[in-house]
């Protein structure tokens, strides 16, 4: 059982971290190969302002899917988002078949036009910090993610991004 | 002819009261007289009462660096005060937002206390109490001879609390908005609002361009979203109404939500007595923006922060009597436009800071033009020139010659 716990939780963190390379490089659909069909994206944070928790995005798998093939046609700044994440703690659910996450997240935006390119370009910032909670489906040695929140501890987004986090 | 060098690029393409001077934008001067002349002069919404439901809650905020504090009292009513000690000045509550039903390191239950001195006030400004007071003041000062600095409010127009620092403000607040809300007064007053989303951004942008974008509807050709489902010949037939102070409103047509690709439409979720899938905008002076799109009201409130640097707060309302179902699709329908996120609020974003880049202090002075003329239809842009003749009232400066230029050379000729 050790040893099945140790393949899964490698396949897990697996995930995880290739789900950031494939979101830094805008691989939307290599991201959304590792989602099960029934994969709930979302964007959350607590406002200590209103005292709500509030959901900032929201979409399934198959609207993820239309969001990313759409972002040819929106207008948003050229600087890519880069992902730095550790998975904190890896959790099997006691029939084996889920597994949830805890990865602590920092996103850094690395400027290309920023505020004035001739000034910015090559720096990079702060974009946001926060945590993936995760959910996964389990089969075999192998895992889907089911579900992803995006838990931001930074509320101050600024410009914001048309790009998935 | 074409490219221009600067004497020739400074002849008025227009007519003045047609463009404006970008050293409004951007001159520490102008920017110091506008928070005196207007900011701490007219009604500023600072929060929605939703964000202080019971008694003893409290929202901290700011108008013109002056700090701000509004409570709900037992008597349920909404006051607000200038968030100072009168003691050593310093800001007595530090939180944006809780509640004041528990004590504090330094205070009791249901009191403001300045946590320095343990000075305490009731929900009315009223000072209660103040430590060893006899043995350090004697009867020179009691705790009678102080309070708190009480400002103007008032809770109105779908629940938004608004203040201002001014003690003689010659209009009342119905009078000062002078009918802009009545095209969505009863879609908002009919039963209370609550907020559900609330974000901030500061930007390196003038205050005033984010009023500008708020204030035309040309820029719509930046948004997908926006030409899929608006551009129609309803949408070309909208148009701009100004109202006395400075404040414009857009009216309505019905959007085609369904013509984008994640879209549905919003028929289901309307305001009360709210037409299916409308949209008006109201724009006040001096910065402060109300969106009734569907089946969500968006409310921007702008905080200058300097000539080139400002800070918007983004709320997003629905109706208090709201399912748990009804909330999450009234979200997702506010939010998939104008949350961080978004497909709108991102773009518009991005135009006001590429604006500020090229407007920073001291950058060559150049027109920024308002020009379009189209019978006041929805790309007129009526609604920016109607904000700047209130803002030379205030100011006592001409937008389009505000350093006194080309009258001086004029009266030199």
């Amino acid at each position: 059982m050790n040893a099945m716990k140790a393949v899964i939780t490698a396949a897990v963190t697996d995930i995880v971290y290739r789900s950031c390379l494939y979101l830094d490089n805008g691989n939307w659909g290599d991201f959304l190969d590792l989602c099960d069909d029934s994969m709930i994206y979302s964007i959350k944070a607590y406002s200590v302002e209103i005292r709500r928790d509030m959901e900032y995005l929201s979409h399934n798998k198959k609207e993820l899917g239309t969001l990313t093939e759409m972002l040819p046609k929106l207008n948003s700044d050229h600087s890519p988002l880069r992902r730095h994440a550790s998975v904190y703690t890896v959790d099997i659910g006691e029939d084996g078949e889920t597994a949830t996450a805890v990865t602590s997240l920092a996103v850094y935006q690395n400027m290309h036009d920023g505020i004035n390119s001739h000034i910015d370009s090559g720096e990079t910032r702060l974009f946001l910090v926060g945590k993936y909670l995760d959910k996964f489906k389990i089969s075999g040695e192998s895992a889907l993610l089911i579900e992803r929140e995006v838990r931001l501890d930074t509320r101050r987004l600024d410009k914001g991004t048309h790009h998935l986090i | 002819m074409s490219a221009k060098n600067h004497k020739q690029w400074k002849i008025p393409a227009f007519e003045q009261g047609d463009y404006v001077d970008s050293r409004i934008y951007s001159d520490q001067n102008i920017f110091d007289e506008e928070q005196d002349k207007i900011f701490k002069q007219v009604w500023i919404p600072v929060c929605h009462e939703s964000e202080l439901p019971e008694a003893y809650d409290f929202r901290t905020t700011s108008i013109a660096k002056e700090p701000i504090i509004v409570v709900r009292g037992k008597d349920n009513e909404v006051r607000a005060f200038l968030n100072v000690c009168p003691h050593r000045g310093m800001r007595i509550e530090r939180r944006t937002a809780g509640s004041f039903s528990d004590g504090q390191p330094s205070g009791n239950p249901k009191h403001m206390t300045c946590m320095f001195h343990a000075w305490q006030f009731d929900m009315k400004g009223n000072c209660v109490d103040i430590p060893r007071a006899k043995e350090g003041y004697q009867d020179r000062l009691t705790k009678e001879n102080v309070g708190l600095r009480r400002l103007r409010c008032e809770v109105r127009f779908g629940g938004f609390v608004w203040v201002t620092l001014n003690d003689k403000v010659e209009q009342d607040l119905e009078a000062w908005a002078d009918g802009a809300f009545e095209c969505i007064r009863s879609a908002i007053d009919t039963e209370p609002l609550e907020v559900f989303h609330y974000h901030k951004a500061i930007i390196d942008s003038n205050y005033k361009l984010w009023h500008d974008t708020n204030s035309e509807f040309y820029h719509d050709y930046m948004h997908y979203h926006n030409r899929v489902t608006g551009f129609n010949d309803e949408y070309f037939a909208r148009t701009n109404k100004g109202f006395k102070n400075g404040h414009v409103n857009v009216n309505s047509f019905t959007v085609q939500y369904g013509e984008f690709e994640l879209g549905e439409s919003r028929e289901d979720l309307s305001f009360p007595g709210f037409p299916p899938n409308q949209w008006y905008m109201i724009d006040l002076f001096p910065g402060m923006n109300f969106n009734l799109r569907g089946s969500a009201l968006r409310c921007d409130i702008v905080t200058p922060l300097g000539p080139n640097k400002v800070m918007i707060e983004f709320r997003g309302l629905g109706l208090k009597s709201d399912s748990q179902k009804d909330r999450k699709t009234r979200i997702e329908h506010h939010n998939s436009i104008w949350g961080p996120f978004g497909r709108n609020l991102h773009e518009d974003l991005l135009g006001i800071t590429g604006q500020g880049a090229s407007m920073q202090t001291g950058s060559e002075p150049r027109r920024i033009l308002h020009g379009r003329h189209e019978n006041n239809l929805i790309h007129d842009e009526i609604g920016m020139r109607h904000f700047y003749d209130e803002w030379s009232k205030w100011m006592g400066r001409n937008p389009s010659d505000p350093m006194d230029e080309q009258n001086k050379v004029l009266a030199a000729e």
